[in-house]
């Protein structure tokens, strides 16, 4: 099993993110130059979905190549999918509410 | 996470069901397999069993199939004297398979298949229906 818990990785990464006492800690300018900005989580859960979305296509070409177990298949591009399907939505979540933002007159 | 946790325990449980298709099939295709000579014996009933074991990376317990024991009951014997491994009497040991009691392990093996499944179908509606919340 490959990384099943990217979206809950993502989740905490995301939480660390918005969590309140992080920016009364290190400050708001902090917390983006710290490593742990939007485009940080986001590239570290594109490369975690890589790894799954890779070991999905390693049990794909096994089973066409009639050497893996065809659960093992499904399990696989599950899981990735799952991941996919995670990080899309956490994406299209944050950039709405970047959106939002933006809209606000000032 | 939990529910690929769940996923992945019933994948396994698929895996050994498949296994146990693989020796209820091997015994329905070996039902009429006679001995070759009078000596010697038929094809012999095999059992496949299941073990229960930790997996250490889902932290959680799968089932595997376990070793395919051999049913160690009578052969049945047939009076057929024109047979080339007929005994002095005429008889003829034939494998100790019904295929009755095979065609319900078969259907045990289907359901418990499908129930596995279920369980994955369920468990990728659960995570895709929360993921739904995100999206609204």
């Amino acid at each position: 099993m490959a990384t099943p818990s990217i979206a809950a990785n993502a989740y905490a990464t995301l939480a660390k993110l918005t969590d309140p006492s992080a920016l009364t800690k290190g400050g708001a300018g902090q917390a983006l130059g710290g490593g742990s900005s939007f485009g940080d989580m986001l590239k570290d859960a594109v490369e975690a979905i890589n790894k799954t979305t890779r070991n999905s296509d390693i049990q794909t070409q096994a089973a066409a190549a009639g050497k893996a177990n065809i659960v093992d298949v499904v399990t696989a591009v599950a899981e990735s999918e799952v991941a996919i399907d995670a990080l899309v939505s956490v994406r299209d979540k944050v950039i709405s509410a970047y959106e939002e933002i933006m809209k606000m007159p000032i | 996470m939990d529910f690929l946790k769940s996923i992945a325990i019933a994948a396994s449980g698929l895996r050994a069901q498949a296994g146990r298709m693989r020796v209820i099939s091997e015994n329905l295709a070996n039902a009429d397999t006679a001995a070759s000579s009078a000596g010697v014996e038929p094809y012999r009933r095999r059992v496949a069993t299941f073990k229960s074991e930790v997996d250490r990376a889902l932290d959680a317990q799968i089932v595997s199939l376990g070793r395919v024991a051999t049913d160690p009951s009578e052969f049945r014997v047939k009076n057929e004297p024109g047979h080339p491994a007929a005994d002095q009497n005429g008889n003829v040991k034939y494998p100790n398979v019904n295929p009755l009691v095979e065609m319900t392990d078969l259907r045990e093996a289907q359901r418990s298949y499908e129930a596995n499944i279920n369980v994955i179908s369920a468990s990728r509606r659960m995570i895709q229906r929360t993921l739904e919340i995100l999206k609204s």
